[in-house]
């Protein structure tokens, strides 16, 4: 199990789009893949879980792993978020 | 399509008799359009479009009666100089000798039709429009489902005659599988099968499938517009789709844009439910102008907007 805390760096935060982005690039991992808000924990191969969060921009997210490729579910995932799914920052 | 042609499609419809034998039967049409040979026959021939079939109306007619017989014979082998395709002299009006005679001389066929010229006119372009009106046979299977015209295309086997059959079991109509024929009238696509295939479908494992037969024949029908294309995908293409649904795609038929989906075939998916659903989608998407997805986006923007606070961040 691998964790990870960084912050939403887009001015929209986590919508639909990145969302997506999130989902899309969790999914390619054979490890379970989440995110917390610090109140909730959602599935990040779930689109619907991830929107559910509703993690605006600037909030403290963490990204847990678990399993065979744990590390690079890790590094895939956060690159996504950190690069701000190519929109406008904060 | 030929004079012989057009006699035999819309020859009885538009009243039309022939006084030239089978005399040129053979001429093939070019266009879709009708002329009116008035100016031609006052000797103003620039621009005479003698490809189209002419029409002699009233004012034709009654220009070439008040003409004596040494000058209407002059006017019409003016007219008949050019490669004429065939006439129609409409109105039940009398047809002048020198007309018959200038037809024959160049071999075009002559016709007569007791209809008004103006509905004559109209109901001719509205054929051959049908006839000249760009079009394309397509691989897929047509059906309307709540109205909407739904062309299901994918790789040979993918299984779209089976969700289509999904459909009809459902109570949405077949118009043609495999094979669309696919005309455009304007900005509309109207989808229609093949006169040899009918409504059969083809299920692997069953054969050929009459489906008015075996469904009703509120199960079929001969025409249908194109509102949507969905496209059965394979899974392994699953990893690229889009999964906000905000990304609306969109494919070209005889130069129009169509709304497109694609769905991934997995084991365990009902075809036929999603289908059903994406045509629902689309008629959504029609009527109140944005798609589900975009509202429920929207929601979540406000949410995260919200959540930000105005003076956000500090």
């Amino acid at each position: 199990m691998k964790t990870r805390t960084l912050t939403v760096p887009n001015k929209l935060g986590i919508h639909a789009r990145p969302a997506a982005l999130i989902v899309r690039k969790a999914s390619e991992y054979r490890s379970e893949v989440f995110i917390s808000n610090g109140v909730d924990e959602v599935n990040a191969k779930s689109i619907m879980g991830v929107m559910t969060l509703a993690a605006a921009g600037g909030t403290r997210i963490s990204i847990s792993t678990d399993g065979p490729d744990e590390d690079s579910a890790l590094e895939g995932v956060c690159a996504v978020i950190e690069t701000g799914f190519g929109e406008e920052m904060l | 399509m030929n004079i012989e042609d057009l006699l035999g499609h819309v020859g009885l419809r538009l009243g039309l008799q022939c006084l030239t034998g089978r005399l040129g039967f053979d001429r093939l049409l070019t266009s879709p359009d009708v002329s009116r040979p008035g100016l031609c026959l006052t000797g103003y021939t620039h621009k005479f479009l003698s490809h189209r079939i002419q029409i002699f109306g009233e004012t034709e007619i009654t220009m070439l009666s008040e003409m004596n017989p040494g000058k209407r014979k002059k006017a019409l082998a003016n007219v008949f100089s050019f490669p004429v395709i065939g006439s129609i002299v409409a109105k039940g009006l009398e047809v002048p000798p020198e007309l018959l005679e200038a037809s024959v001389k160049a071999g075009a066929a002559l016709f007569r039709s007791h209809r008004d010229t103006t509905p004559l006119i109209n109901d001719l372009t509205a054929f051959l429009n049908e006839v000249f009106a760009p079009r394309e046979v397509l691989h897929g299977t047509l059906v309307d489902v709540f109205g909407e015209g739904v062309l299901c295309v994918g790789r040979s086997a993918i299984g779209k005659s089976e969700a289509v059959l999904g459909l009809v079991e459902r109570g949405h109509r077949l118009i043609a599988d495999d094979t669309v024929s696919v005309r455009r009238n304007g900005d509309t696509l109207l989808g229609s099968g093949d006169p040899v295939i009918g409504y059969h479908m083809e299920l692997r494992g069953l054969g050929f499938v009459n489906v008015p037969e075996l469904f009703g024949v509120g199960a079929v029908k001969e025409r249908q517009q194109l509102d949507l294309v969905v496209r059965l995908v394979d899974a392994d293409r699953m990893g690229e789709m889009d999964r906000s649904g905000l990304e609306t795609l969109t494919t070209e038929i005889l130069g129009l844009s169509v709304p497109l989906v694609e769905i991934p075939v997995l084991p365990g998916r009902n075809l036929t439910v999603l289908l059903e659903v994406a045509a629902m989608l689309n008629i959504r998407r029609k009527n109140t102008g944005s798609t589900s997805s975009e509202q429920l986006n929207q929601t979540l923007l406000e949410k995260l907007q919200q959540r930000r606070g105005p003076d956000y961040p500090p």
